[in-house]
C-alpha cells in the first residue's frame, strides 16, 4: 500500500515539475473537439445532444492513450523500469500507484475537456455535473486499469507506442458501452440507468483484479 | 590441444533440453492427433451427406443450411480462446513452455474459426436480414473478440525474448477471455437492440434439422481438436529445430577451435 502511495507521489511530482503529459493530453483532446466541429455537417449542432456522449468519449479515449503511453515510456529512461521491478514488496501495488496517477491526470484532462465541449457545442452539463463526474470516473477507472497494464507491455515491444491502442481499444469496448450509455442517459434524460453503472462496476472490478495480479508477470525482469 | 571440458558440458546440457522436446504432454497430444485422423474423415463425409439430405427451410430457403456450419464455428472460436487463456494461465502458474505452445495453437485455430464465422454469418444475414452486417451487440462483440486475438498475435510477434512474449501474451489472453461472458451479458443489457437469433433452445429446430445440427457440432469439434493438436505439434517441433540449430552452430564454432 505504501508502495502504491510512493509511486503515485513520484508520478504526480514528476508531472508537476514538467507538466508535459497533462498539457499534451489536454491540447490533443481539445484538438479532437475541434475536429468534431469540422466532421459534423454545419447546421446540425442543434441535434448534437443525442451524439454528444459518444463524441466526448472518443476525445477521452484518444487523449488517454497518449497519457498512458507516456506513463511507462517515462520509466524506460535510465532503465527506471528495472528499478521498479527490483523494488521489494508486491508488484501489484506498483500497478495501483501508476494506475492512480494516470487516473488523476486523465481525470483533470476529462474535466477540462467536458467543460470546453459543453461550451463549444452548447450542451448543458452543469445540471448533471455530479452524476456525470461519477460516470466519467467509472469509465476512466476502466481505461486506466486496462490501459496501465497494457502500457507496461507495449512500451517493451518493438512496436512501442503503436501497439497500445491496438491492444487497448478492443478491450475497452465494454467500458465504452457502459460509459457512453450512462453519459447519454444523463445528457438526454437527466438520470443515469442502473444497467450502465452495473456494467461499468463489473468490468472495472474485473480489470482491477486481473491487472493487479497480472502485473507481477509483466514487470518480471 | 584437447577439447575444453566446459563447452562440451554446456553442450550436453543443451542436448538434454533438446531431447526433452516435445514434452511428454506434447507426445501424448501428437499420439491423440494420430488417432483422430480416420474418424474425422468418416465424420466429415457423413456430415456432408446429412446436410445435403436435410430438409430445405420453408421461409429462409437453402441459405438456412448455414446453420449447420455457423454455430459450430462459433463454439470452436470460443473453445480456441478458452484453450489460449487456460494455456496462458497454466504457463504462468507452472512456467512450463509446452503450455505456452498450446496457447499459441488455441489462438491461431480460434482466429481461423472466428474468421470463418464472420464470413458465414454475413452470407446468411444478407439472405435473411437483407443486409450483410448489422451492429448488433453480439456481432460487435464477436468482431472485437477477433481483433483481440489478432492483437494477441501481434503482441507475440513484436515482443522480444521468448519468455517475455509468453508472459505478455498469457496475460492478454486471459483478459481477452473476460470478453466472452461479457458478450452475453451485454446482450442482456441491450436486449431490445439485438436481432441475432437466440441461443438454440430445445425444440426451436424444425423437423429433420436436429441431426445435421448435431453432426455439424460433432464434426467441426473434432476438426477443431485436430487442428489445435497439429498446430501445437508444429510449434513444438519448430522450437526443437531452433534449439538444434543453435546447438549445431555452437558445436561448429567450438569445433573449429578459433575464437575471436
Amino acid at each position: 500500500m505504501n508502495t502504491a502511495l510512493a509511486i503515485l507521489w513520484k508520478d504526480l511530482v514528476t508531472e508537476w515539475r514538467s507538466r508535459d503529459r497533462v498539457i499534451a493530453m489536454l491540447l490533443f483532446s481539445l484538438l479532437v473537439v475541434m475536429v468534431f466541429h469540422f466532421a459534423l455537417p454545419t447546421g446540425t449542432q442543434d441535434g448534437i445532444a443525442e451524439n454528444a456522449a459518444g463524441l466526448l468519449w472518443v476525445a477521452y479515449v484518444f487523449a488517454s492513450i497518449i497519457g498512458l503511453n507516456r506513463s511507462f515510456s517515462l520509466e524506460l529512461e535510465n532503465d527506471a523500469l528495472s528499478g521498479l521491478a527490483l523494488a521489494p514488496g508486491e508488484r501489484g501495488w506498483i500497478f495501483v500507484g501508476k494506475a492512480l496517477a494516470n487516473f488523476i491526470l486523465i481525470g483533470i484532462v476529462d474535466t477540462v475537456t467536458a467543460f470546453v465541449f459543453a461550451v463549444a457545442f452548447d450542451i448543458n452539463l452543469l445540471d448533471v455535473a455530479l452524476s456525470l463526474a461519477g460516470v466519467v470516473a467509472l469509465g476512466n477507472l476502466g481505461i486506466c486499469t486496462a490501459g496501465t497494464l497494457f502500457s507496461a507491455m507495449s512500451v517493451r515491444t518493438r512496436l512501442r507506442e503503436v501497439l497500445l491502442p491496438i491492444l487497448l481499444l478492443p478491450a475497452l469496448f465494454p467500458v465504452l458501452a457502459g460509459a457512453v450509455a450512462g453519459t447519454r442517459d444523463l445528457i438526454v434524460e437527466g438520470a443515469v440507468s442502473f444497467e450502465a453503472i452495473q456494467l461499468l462496476l463489473v468490468i472495472d472490478g474485473i480489470y482491477l483484479v486481473v491487472s493487479f495480479l497480472g502485473f507481477e508477470y509483466i514487470l518480471d525482469e | 590441444m584437447t577439447e575444453a571440458p566446459t563447452p562440451s558440458g554446456s553442450n550436453a546440457n543443451r542436448t538434454t533440453e533438446t531431447m526433452s522436446l516435445p514434452s511428454a504432454l506434447e507426445q501424448g497430444a501428437a499420439r491423440l492427433r494420430g488417432w483422430l485422423g480416420i474418424p474425422i474423415v468418416v465424420l466429415l463425409v457423413v456430415y456432408a451427406y446429412i446436410v445435403v439430405q436435410a430438409p430445405i427451410d420453408n421461409v429462409q430457403g437453402v441459405i438456412q443450411k448455414i446453420l449447420y456450419v455457423h454455430p459450430p464455428l462459433a463454439y470452436g472460436t470460443y473453445l480456441g480462446f478458452i484453450v489460449t487463456a487456460v494455456g496462458g494461465a497454466l504457463y504462468l502458474w507452472t512456467e512450463r513452455e509446452d503450455f505456452d505452445r498450446m496457447a499459441i495453437a488455441g489462438c491461431e485455430v480460434g482466429v481461423i474459426f472466428c474468421t470463418l464465422m464472420l464470413i458465414t454469418g454475413p452470407i446468411w444475414a444478407k439472405g435473411t436480414w437483407g443486409k450483410w452486417w448489422s451492429w448488433d451487440p453480439r456481432l460487435t462483440v464477436t468482431v472485437l473478440l477477433w481483433f483481440i486475438y489478432l492483437a494477441y498475435m501481434l503482441l507475440r510477434s513484436f515482443s522480444e525474448g521468448g519468455t517475455r512474449a509468453a508472459r505478455f501474451a498469457a496475460i492478454y489472453g486471459i483478459v481477452g477471455l473476460v470478453l466472452i461472458p461479457l458478450n452475453y451479458y451485454i446482450i442482456e443489457i441491450f436486449n431490445n437492440r439485438s436481432i441475432h437469433p437466440d441461443n438454440l433452445s430445445s425444440g426451436s429446430l424444425g423437423d429433420g434439422m436436429g441431426l445435421p445440427f448435431l453432426m455439424g457440432n460433432l464434426a467441426l469439434f473434432f476438426v477443431f481438436a485436430y487442428l489445435v493438436l497439429l498446430r501445437w505439434e508444429v510449434e513444438s517441433l519448430r522450437t526443437r529445430a531452433a534449439l538444434e540449430e543453435a546447438e549445431q552452430f555452437s558445436a561448429q564454432y567450438s569445433g573449429s577451435g578459433g575464437t575471436p
